[in-house]
């Protein structure tokens, strides 16, 4: 069914295996670096990666090209190209399922963005849980580097590039970039704010750019055929490439499925995953992993791109769609997404520390029937103020409850009217 | 010059301040718990929010994060950033455990204040406490983990501001906790300050621990006089008695803090033991009869012998008026002294660099933190003067470079180039480094090739703002000449160089100013033996603990006629005095101290004096007794004391006094009231170099091959005099040693560990070896340790033949 | 104390990195392999490894999920309970497995077998729910797979 949608990717994905390096090649693999490497310019890879539009799929989408390019020429070196692999937001596993299918592309891919930039050193930050995938990268660098495609003097060139894999200890913040440098330096993850930014001061004050696994795996594509094809693989007009979707929750099918960015929420669900559960009725969504707000019914036909859902202020994120039907509680579920914010704040700014677990005692009584009405403007408040933390972590933390009071805000009331969760009843 | 304004006030600040800063400017104190002007601005408790209507920034931000910008209009009243704040505190409030009533930070708790003034009166989360275990820091600074805010200021000060790496955070979220990895003594000597830079009472005074608030105590602005920095503190008294030191601010001096010698040293103006009434032989006697006792003593030794029979020496720990009473005194009656300093080296060591401190080079205690490079000279910081090793400290971290050339095993919290060279070849590096930058001078004689002078030659040179650091305690007016030479030729190559010396005392430079180079405690001694002195007053002047040979000094006591003591501390030589004269410790009498860059202070009497509940009881409540004069109030000013003695009435002693500080010295303002807190021109200082009478010291140079230099000296705690009667301080620290290079102890056939017996004719010192690989060899290292009784060496650095030390069997 | 082995292997890694705390973690997690968790003295051996003070590196260990300062079993089990293994009925499967070891989430068992610790989700929603076991994934999980699980593990202790 997906299949109608032209592939990049994932395309040659297979379902028990990676993707060998030697396949890779036959496939036109590591062409692009080669193309690079004898033929093109620096500059040309950067304006390409501008013109493709390509948006950072880590869940923040700032523009990939825009981001190389803040490199400055006469920056000191060494410089650094950080993989970010920790993918810990809630409903995401793209970047588990692409690392188990497409190492090589991710290695061209890094290669490509750092070469761009003069970059020495690679680096691939990946969380605990993706130990097989950890090994799978270690085994395919040293491939890559016997067969030239990686080290000193790549192709004859006189390009050196290393990449090295770091194993967090795991924390949801890792995932944050100025936190992940500090990680990277075996210092507290906590976010350092900006300036200096990470491209002029990063890992070990040198200029550092950091990336997704799926963003720095679009660049080959890119490279190789150009910056139209690439916006043209979207549905939408202002969109750019394809997007990998994890689907989880109440649908027959969940999985990671390759689509255009722009593709209809209702098409995803019930073409790529066969539709809701049991026959259940969608009662919600979220979009784009736990700090995405929720979609409704009257959004089911909304176009999954970042700009169309900027529009009804919400967040594409990651992708991670997370589906609810009419059985599951509202509440409930959010209360379950803060109890993470909660557990995972850092601890360094107080809105954040304080605030979640106060939101989840504040939910935990709702839930529980000991909910008050003055809890609702209380949540209203807190929430607006927890958007004044020192870093993203908090705002999108407060997403899905600030929806919820606009969404299901009659959900809430019926569970503090009626002393307990209607669900359960 | 930004141009912002800030609650319809505006107002011009330099580039880079913060919002929060020129917000100060305008006396409206913005909320803050992370930020701390000492430690910079982090953006962590996010109290300090105020909202931006107009400008480059707009809405609600952190004023501690934002640079002022022109066009920039602030409020600190906006609606939702009023409404913000006063969340951020019910926030900081869910888990504090509300035990003010118990807390000694009560009443002078930041928090305490903003939750006040934040308007969070009702608690309304209805979940429960997060709670911690405390751990036991040690006997100076108490924790209490469930009362913190998690500002981070504690952490980033330890670790950032003073280098050490025992204290941090640990754990995540709202479970963080700021301590130590397992319980333990704190290993900075600036731990104290965790007390004062905490906003909350997780850190607080341990040794005062209970014992008041704040508005029980009487406090006022007094000085570290433990050390030649002269660091300002604020003392806090109550019963009679100190109880507490703060740091008190002061941007030229010790900036915000001060180290744990100053904040825990001040136990000996209570203690039990301390002499409180006038004795003669032993026998007590009213302060007034005793002290005519001693006149009577002086006249009569004056018509028989002459003036120069009675000598005069003093104590530079004393304060300004008591030398410039005790200077004028001799100088009216010819009497010997003033002596200050203990031994001749000593004498034209502190006055070479007196002398030698020229205004243009003279530099402070806080500009040393902007230095990019320093030179240290014979100088230990973190144990001669404990703050300048904070300074350099700040050195560092600014991106600048510090080069000690020191024999001892010198440790510095950051990373520092270390020279350990033999005291006899210090003088040939600083003299080959003048040479190296164009100096000229006499021509260097050759020095190990371990040491690169041309790389630091040339660092020192092309520095923007080099600063040479000069110790007093180990070297010799030579190295200290060149030291000052050093820093001049820095300067012909047009650019601001520094010169700093650390001299043994905190009145020391007064004192230097005072004395000329010949006298010295020692020279008097020399003349009580050949019979010339026949009276000795010793003023403050602890001659029993501070004279570097203790049986000679008996023998020659038992000489004199009549012996008069004063001071404030317990002797054993008080009992035997022939009159005894209590005086009063600076918290008592207040007064003026010089410090070493020849800044005059002032320090303001804290209490009336008297027996304090220390001796009485139980710390509980002060003694019933009804009486119109206070129980144990007979001590009076040294000044007053001597005073005293010199003249026959003293009604107008405060007259005496004012003619005692305008003759003091050209140089030294005779109000110091209005002087006080200024560096005095050291123009005025005669740039005559000290000649008359000079006792030549014996060289290192013609020593024997097989013999060693010994070095007597200053530990952080334990070795200075008054700081080391501190019991809090006596559990910090290190039990005494004598510290030799592993290649000196094997080549002397001595062993780590064990104990050597040093002897030095016919008395022996028995102490524990122990190895220290930082140290240049040839040289062995003894603290002036209170639990030492070191004073048999007659100098605090002498040669030693291998003769005189003999490994003993453990 | 640590196998000269052990020992020696991790100086030469530290040797050949650029700063030798970029390697903290890695540290740590070898010696947790060795002494079964991050131990004091695993601490301590691991600060002088790495020139670090154990202060600074306790910093380290008591930020990560991953990482134990207090005793673990010989299986650690961490069940994730964020949102879709929570909505697929995670909450039942983590209440049949304290029943069946007799523990509540966060303890070890009584043989020292077993601990039992939540965790955030684990990036395996699509085969909810899931949980870790010494940090192998195992999901889509049914009450019997998760005894199966268990038993089989049992066994090869017995
Ligand atoms: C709390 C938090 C967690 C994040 N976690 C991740 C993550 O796990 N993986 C990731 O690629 N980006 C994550 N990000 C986004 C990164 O900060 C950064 O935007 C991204 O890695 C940049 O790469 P991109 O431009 O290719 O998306 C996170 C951001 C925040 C605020
Ligand atoms: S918002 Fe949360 S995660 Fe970000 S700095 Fe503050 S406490 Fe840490
Ligand atoms: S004082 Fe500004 S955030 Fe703490």
């Amino acid at each position: 069914m997906t299949a109608t949608y032209p592939q990049v990717l994932l395309k040659h994905r297979k379902p028990d295996r990676i993707t060998t390096l030697a396949e890779y090649r036959e496939a036109g693999g590591y062409e692009a670096l080669r193309q690079v490497l004898t033929e093109m310019d620096r500059q040309e890879v950067k304006t390409r990666l501008s013109d493709a539009l390509l948006l950072g799929r880590g869940g923040a989408g700032f523009p990939a090209g825009i981001k190389v390019q803040t490199v400055a020429e006469d920056a000191p070196f060494p410089r650094y190209m950080v993989c970010n692999a920790d993918e810990m937001e809630p409903g995401t596993f793209k970047d588990r399922v692409f690392l188990h299918a497409e190492p090589h592309m991710l290695i061209e891919g890094m290669t490509l963005a750092a070469y761009s930039i003069k970059a020495s050193h690679g680096i691939i930050f990946i969380r605990p849980e993706y130990e097989s995938a950890a090994r799978i990268l270690e085994r395919e660098i040293d491939i890559a580097r016997r067969e030239g495609w990686l080290g000193e003097r790549i192709l004859d060139s006189d390009y050196d590039f290393e990449i090295v894999v770091h194993r967090s200890g795991g924390r949801y913040i890792c995932g944050e970039v100025t936190a992940q440098i500090n990680a990277l330096q075996g210092i507290r993850p906590n976010p350092k704010q900006p300036p200096p930014y990470a491209t002029d001061k990063g890992l070990w004050g040198k200029p550092t750019l950091v990336n997704n696994v799926e963003t720095l795996a679009c660049i080959p594509h890119i490279v190789r055929n150009g910056a139209q094809w690439f916006k043209d693989l979207a549905l939408s007009p202002e969109a750019a490439g394809t997007k990998l979707f994890c689907i989880s929750g109440k649908v027959n099918k969940p999985g990671c499925y390759e689509l255009p960015l722009g593709i209809k929420l209702s098409e995803i669900i019930e073409t790529c995953c066969g539709g809701m559960k049991d026959g259940a009725t969608f009662k919600a969504c979220l979009p784009g992993g736990a700090s995405t707000g929720y979609l409704t019914p009257d959004h089911y036909h909304i176009a999954m791109d970042f700009e169309s859902l900027k529009k009804v202020g919400n967040r594409l994120g990651t992708g991670a769609v997370m589906v609810f039907d009419h059985h599951n509680c509202m509440v409930a579920a959010t209360l379950n997404l803060t109890e993470f914010f909660a557990r995972e704040s850092c601890g360094w700014c107080t809105p954040c520390r304080e605030g979640f677990p106060y939101l989840r005692d504040l939910l935990w009584r709702i839930e529980n029937g000991q909910g008050g009405a003055d809890f609702i403007p209380m949540m209203k408040t807190m929430c607006r103020h927890l958007w004044k933390s020192y870093c993203a972590f908090a705002p999108g933390g407060v997403a899905s409850i600030e929806s919820l009071l606009v969404y299901f805000e009659d959900e809430v009331m019926a569970h503090i009217e009626g002393k307990g969760c209607p669900f359960k009843k | 010059m930004p141009k912002l304004i800030i609650d319809n006030r505006e107002i011009d600040v330099p580039a880079g301040t913060k919002v929060i800063e020129a917000a100060e400017r305008l006396g409206i104190m913005i909320p803050r718990f992370c930020y701390h002007p000492a430690l910079g601005s982090v953006g962590a408790c996010r109290v300090c929010a105020v909202a931006f209507t107009e400008g480059p920034v707009k809405g609600v931000q952190m004023s501690c994060m934002i640079d002022a910008q022109d066009g920039m209009v602030v409020s600190t009243t906006d609606a939702e950033a009023v409404d913000f704040r006063r969340h951020v505190i019910e926030w900081l409030m869910l888990h504090h455990p509300h035990d003010c009533p118990v807390c000694d930070e009560g009443g002078h708790c930041l928090l305490q204040d903003l939750t006040v003034a934040g308007g969070h009166g009702l608690r309304r989360y209805r979940g429960l406490k997060r709670t911690h275990n405390n751990q036991d820091l040690g006997p100076l600074v108490q924790h209490e983990m469930n009362r913190c805010i998690q500002c981070y200021r504690c952490s980033r000060y330890y670790q950032e501001f003073t280098g050490y790496r025992d204290l941090g955070v640990m754990g995540i979220g709202s479970r963080v906790y700021f301590g130590r990895s397992a319980p333990g003594v704190l290993e900075s000597p600036f731990a104290g300050n965790l007390i004062d830079i905490c906003p909350t009472g997780v850190y607080t005074d341990r040794p005062s621990r209970y014992v008041g608030r704040r508005w029980d105590y009487q406090r006022q602005p007094s000085l570290c006089i433990h050390c030649s920095l002269g660091c300002n503190l604020t003392a806090s008294a109550r019963y009679r008695q100190v109880m507490r030191h703060e740091a008190r601010f002061n941007g030229k001096v010790n900036g915000h803090f001060i180290c744990d010698r100053g904040r825990y040293g001040y136990a000996y103006a209570s203690a039990v033991n301390r002499p409180r009434q006038a004795m003669a032989a032993g026998t007590i006697g009213a302060t007034a009869d005793i002290l005519a006792g001693a006149r009577e003593a002086i006249e009569q030794t004056v018509e028989r012998y002459g003036p120069v029979s009675v000598a005069v020496v003093a104590s530079p720990r004393s304060s300004l008026e008591t030398l410039a009473v005790a200077k004028q005194a001799c100088g009216r009656h010819g009497w010997t002294g003033l002596a200050v300093a203990g031994t001749a080296r000593q004498a034209l060591n502190q006055k070479t660099a007196v002398d030698r401190l020229r205004p243009e080079l003279a530099v402070s205690l806080a500009a040393d933190t902007k230095a990019h490079d320093v030179l240290v000279i014979g100088a230990d910081p973190l144990n001669e003067a404990p703050m300048l090793a904070l300074s350099l400290r700040q050195v560092q971290r600014h991106g600048g470079h510090v080069t000690v050339i020191d024999p001892r095993g010198v440790r510095l919290p950051f990373d520092f180039d270390h020279w350990a060279v033999h005291p006899s070849s210090v003088g040939a590096i600083v003299q080959a480094l003048i040479q190296e930058i164009g100096g000229g001078g006499a021509s260097a004689p050759a020095i190990s090739t371990a040491f690169d002078v041309r790389t630091l030659a040339r660092r020192l040179n092309a520095s923007p703002r080099p600063v040479v650091i000069c110790g007093t305690d180990i070297l010799t007016p030579r190295e200290i000449d060149l030291a000052a030479d050093l820093a001049q030729a820095l300067c012909r190559t047009h650019k601001v160089a520094g010169l700093f010396f650390t001299l043994n005392s905190a009145n020391t430079f007064a004192a230097a100013l005072t004395h000329d180079a010949s006298v010295s405690t020692e020279a008097v001694v020399d003349r009580i033996e050949d019979g010339s002195v026949r009276l000795l007053v010793a003023v403050e002047q602890d001659l029993w603990r501070d004279f570097p040979d203790r049986k000679r000094l008996q023998a020659a006591l038992k000489r004199l006629d009549h012996l008069v003591l004063l001071d404030f501390v317990d002797s054993p030589l008080n009992h035997t005095a022939d009159h005894f004269i209590p005086t009063q410790p600076l918290y008592e009498s207040g007064g003026h101290w010089i410090n070493q860059e020849g800044r005059l202070q002032a320090s303001s009497a804290v209490m009336a004096g008297g027996e304090p509940i220390e001796v009485t009881g139980t710390l509980d409540h002060p003694p019933r007794v009804f009486d119109t004069r206070i129980p144990g109030s007979e001590p009076i000013a040294a000044w007053q004391a001597v005073a005293a003695l010199s003249e026959e009435s003293v009604e107008n002693q405060m007259q005496l006094l004012k003619t005692a500080l305008v003759d003091f010295h050209p140089a030294v303002n005779p109000a110091p009231a209005e002087a006080a807190g200024q560096r005095i021109d050291l123009h005025a200082i005669s740039p005559a170099r000290v000649e008359s009478g000079v006792p030549t010291l014996p060289a290192d140079e013609d020593a024997p091959a097989d013999a060693i230099i010994l070095l007597l000296v200053d530990w952080t705690f334990g070795t200075e005099t008054l700081s080391a009667m501190a019991p809090a301080l006596n559990k910090v620290e290190e039990a005494p040693a004598a510290r030799l290079h592993p290649d000196t102890i094997s080549r002397l056939g001595l062993e780590e560990g064990r104990p050597v017996t040093v002897t030095m004719n016919a008395n022996r010192l028995k102490v524990p070896v122990q190895a220290d690989a930082r140290m240049a060899p040839g040289v062995m290292v003894i603290p002036r340790h209170h639990l030492l009784e070191w004073q048999i060496f007659g100098e605090t650095r002498v040669i030693l033949e291998r003769s005189q030390l003999k490994a003993e069997s453990a | 104390m640590l196998p000269e082995k052990l020992k020696s292997e991790l100086t030469a890694q530290i040797g050949r990195v650029a700063h030798p705390r970029e390697m903290a973690i890695d540290v740590i997690n070898a010696l947790q392999d060795h002494f079964g968790y991050f131990s004091d003295e695993a601490l301590t051996q691991a600060a002088d490894l790495l020139g670090m003070s154990p202060l600074e590196l306790d910093e380290l260990a008591t930020f990560y999920t991953f990482i134990y300062r207090e005793p673990v079993g010989k299986h650690v089990i961490h069940v994730c309970d964020s949102l879709i293994c929570w909505m697929e009925n995670g909450e039942n499967l983590v209440a049949h497995l304290c029943g069946q070891l007799g523990i509540r989430m966060g303890e070890t068992t009584a043989d020292g077998l077993f601990t039992l610790l939540p965790v955030c989700c684990i990036g395996y929603c699509d085969r909810a729910p899931a949980i870790l076991i010494d940090r192998k994934v195992h999901g889509p999980l049914t009450i019997e797979s998760l005894d199966r699980l268990i038993d089989t593990l049992r066994e090869n202790h017995s």
